[in-house]
């Protein structure tokens, strides 16, 4: 009697009839709105389910996030205590394959492999830069590029030892890289934390999927960062240097040096001696540091080599890196790769340092400072989206096809201002994935930022951190700029 | 750990136990104040200078009015040491260990910061509810602190913060009696006054139980600077102190000086001392627990310099 009461009250459940596929590619629905088949399961349970229970979990996962603290702060925001935001988690997964993700890992191998040759290159023999089409201004006036790097080789070619490349399905259903994050990439923890709510949320879902963990980035972080210190002590002093408690990762920052048991530092915590070695300020005295993954940009590092009114970094700091006595993890001047005008150069990197074809594709890319690619961006521009080539976060992007008139005769003015700063992309169609929405469940494009450690080995985070534009018809995903995030599956099957 | 981290927890605490404290001493000032019948603003004026705020108020206030005492005391943004200021630093300082300390510690301070902010909008301010409030958040602070540690250097760093900001706060206390003394010539409450120093300290039941003598001036005194085991005596705080120094590195220095300031205290003859030479003693004492501050200071926060 009891269980037919309770059938007559569920009667509304979430239908998967009007959920609109095309154009773009959903990655749960096919176009003839049958369920992809490492999505059914799920497909099928989000289906059973009522607008209310659907409520219930959302709540239930916000309030995780809550008791959880995960939290992150905007930039332009005045600081007030207890006012970060918290992270906006959807609890739908997203899911990949397993097999199409080892094509994916070994892709971003052979990628960031490549970026740190290259940066090495560029400041040693200069090879590409000689042997290639790539105009030599590009690096040598960037101003990532960095003079004290010259001449540097770095422990196991690593540069970039921790790199976010931001990957994106287009409407054929293929990954492609949108572009390489190798200075200070951050969401990693965010990626980590999602998992953990995800886990106290669903716990049935993960019994009824063979769901690859993710929570062997930190040991791996930790095993990369001891492989890069040029100590000979097996437990080497390591130090996470971040610009301090208004930052608006300094959750993340926090997180992970708590993961790894090691001291999260600012710079008044660090000094250089005259033996130009570094040490820390302990209540026991000075502690002599190994390895500092340091989370503040390569202008503030150190004031005698950068901006000299920096009061987040160490004085000497460069010098000591420069005679090895400390790694600094990134390398300073790693960003000369991390231009969205060096980007369209990976894949002929890729066969020129290590003669294979790139595995995971570029998208097409327009330099602006050629002529006939601005002549095809002003008669198109409806088409393409700009980039400036040294900005991130999503900041300073102009999409064409939503542009005003105004915007447009703006954007090309700036570009033909500076054109070197611009590069151009036909505007991709981003895929989509159901997203949870006020009761309904409604698709919403998406991107991936998997994280990829260079060390003695290298290693790639399994799945990586998802990111999504919870507004209607969006690309927007960057969570300074209302995007949310989704837990990222890994099935093996 | 790195010396940052260990000021940061050293400040905190000593924040969170300050504004305790100065809700205690409105408290009970303000419950006096009901049992004096004339002149009220003596009573007020003395909290002011124990609190050695008296150059600050006088750019500011007329008189010492109730109202404008609470005021300078409660929410006043240029007394660096008022109620507000030390929740906004504490909650400055939480901010930047919260790595160190149980999540609803963390929580407990922001709680303590906002709630107030919300009190102290509205129209009855200083009410005495609203001081225990203050009371009863900062107790469940260091409760937290202490259920969730029994040692380690967080948990010591707390601690000597908290004794070395009680120490400071008893002290000055007691200076309050010889100085309302001296400013008040019309009346003596002094039995009043008396019961109403232990009241501020949470002492009655304890000196009750332990001292068992009648509530006058000697006994009173003795209890608060040399009672071996009530948590608001000085010795008992002095003697806290020692026990964390004990455990920290390179303390040497310190503890010889802690050990030097119990000494002075317990072979000290207060009980019979009168207001002069209790204030000139306690005056001596603010300065030994300054230097103690100091040197902790320079033993593990700036030892680099």
């Amino acid at each position: 009697m009891f269980w037919l009461a309770c059938c007559m009250y569920i009667v509304v459940t979430i239908s998967w009839k009007n959920y609109p596929t095309s154009p773009f590619f959903d990655e749960y629905l096919n176009t003839s709105q049958g369920f992809r088949t490492h999505t059914k399961k799920i497909g099928k349970y989000l289906g059973s389910l009522s607008p209310n229970d659907l409520h219930e979990i959302n709540n239930a996962t916000e309030s995780a996030i809550k008791s959880m603290g995960i939290s992150f702060r905007i930039y332009s925001e005045e600081y007030i205590e207890g006012q970060d935001r918290s992270w906006p988690l959807d609890f739908i997964p997203r899911i990949i394959r397993k097999k199409e993700w080892d094509k994916v890992e070994k892709g971003l191998e052979q990628r960031v492999k490549v970026l740190n040759l290259f940066i090495e290159d560029c400041y040693n023999e200069q090879k590409f830069l000689k042997e290639s089409d790539m105009d030599e201004s590009l690096i040598t006036d960037s101003p990532a590029f960095k003079e004290y790097c010259m001449g540097m080789k770095l422990k196991h070619n690593s540069w970039s030892s921790i790199c976010g490349s931001d990957l994106i399905k287009d409407q054929d259903g293929m990954f492609y890289v949108l572009e390489d994050n190798l200075r200070v990439p951050s969401g990693v923890s965010y990626m980590l934390e999602n998992r953990t709510v995800m886990k106290r949320v669903f716990p049935d879902l993960f019994q009824h999927y063979g769901v690859m963990p993710v929570g062997a980035y930190p040991t791996k972080l930790y095993e990369t960062l001891v492989s890069l210190s040029y100590s000979r002590s097996r437990q080497p002093e390591i130090v996470l240097l971040t610009p301090g408690i208004y930052n608006s990762a300094y959750y993340e920052h926090s997180y992970l040096a708590q993961q790894m048991g090691i001291d999260l530092v600012q710079g008044t915590d660090l000094v250089v001696l005259k033996d130009n070695f570094v040490y820390k300020k302990t209540i026991m005295g000075l502690v002599r540091v190994d390895v500092i993954y340091r989370r503040i940009d390569d202008d503030f590092l150190d004031p005698s080599r950068g901006n000299k009114d920096s009061v987040l970094g160490v004085e000497g700091l460069i010098e000591s890196w420069r005679k090895k006595h400390v790694s600094i993890i990134n390398a300073p001047g790693c960003g000369i790769a991390d231009d969205k005008a060096v980007y369209s150069f990976v894949p002929e990197m890729i066969r020129f340092y290590l003669k294979e074809e790139p595995i995971i594709e570029n998208l097409k890319t327009y330099l602006m400072s050629e002529k006939e690619s601005f002549e095809l961006i002003k008669d198109r521009f409806k088409d393409y989206v700009i980039k400036p080539v040294a900005e991130s976060g999503g900041y300073g992007i102009v999409i064409g096809k939503s542009a005003s008139k105004k915007e447009k005769e703006e954007t090309l003015k700036l570009i033909s201002r500076d054109p070197r700063n611009y590069i151009a992309q036909p505007l991709a169609l981003l895929s989509t994935t159901p997203t949870f929405d006020k009761g309904s469940i409604e698709p919403r494009h998406l991107d991936l930022r998997p994280f990829i450690l260079t060390g003695e080995k290298s290693y790639v985070t399994v799945g990586g951190l998802t990111r999504v534009a919870l507004k209607k018809g969006s690309t927007v995903v960057n969570s300074s700029q209302g995007g949310g995030s989704k837990d990222t599956w890994i099935v093996d099957k | 750990m790195l010396s940052r981290d260990a000021e940061h927890l050293y400040w905190l605490s000593r924040y969170v136990e300050r504004v305790e404290n100065t809700a205690r001493l409105i408290n009970v000032n303000s419950e006096l104040m009901l049992d004096f019948p004339g002149d009220k603003t003596l009573g007020w004026q003395s909290i002011v200078e124990t609190l050695d705020n008296l150059d600050l108020y006088q750019r500011r206030y007329m008189t010492f009015k109730e109202a404008n005492v609470i005021n300078f005391l409660c929410y006043e943004e240029a007394n660096p040491n008022s109620i507000k200021n030390s929740l906004i630093k504490a909650a400055y300082n939480v901010k930047e260990t919260r790595d160190y300390l149980p999540q609803s510690a963390t929580e407990q301070v922001n709680n303590l910061f906002n709630e107030f902010i919300r009190f102290s909008s509205k129209a009855t301010r200083g009410q005495s509810k609203d001081m225990y409030k203050l009371i009863e958040g900062s107790q469940r602070f260091f409760g937290i602190i202490n259920d969730n540690f029994s040692t380690g250097l967080v948990f010591e760093f707390i601690r000597l913060g908290r004794y070395i900001e009680r120490v400071d706060m008893i002290s000055r206390t007691l200076d309050t009696l010889c100085v309302s003394k001296k400013n008040s010539q019309t009346h003596d409450f002094s039995t009043l006054e008396w019961a109403s120093m232990l009241r501020n300290l949470s002492a009655q039941g304890a000196f009750r139980e332990e001292a068992k003598g009648e509530i006058e001036r000697g006994n009173v005194l003795r209890f608060l600077f040399k009672n071996k085991g009530f948590p608001r005596s000085l010795n008992t705080c002095l003697r806290e102190i020692d026990k964390c120094v004990a455990v920290l590195p390179n303390n040497r220095l310190l503890k010889e000086e802690v050990y030097k300031v119990i000494e002075k205290i317990m072979s000290s003859r207060v009980e019979s001392y009168d207001d002069e030479k209790l204030h000139a003693f306690l005056d001596g004492l603010q300065g030994n627990i300054s230097n103690l501050d100091q040197r902790i200071h320079k033993s593990w926060f700036h030892l680099h310099a």
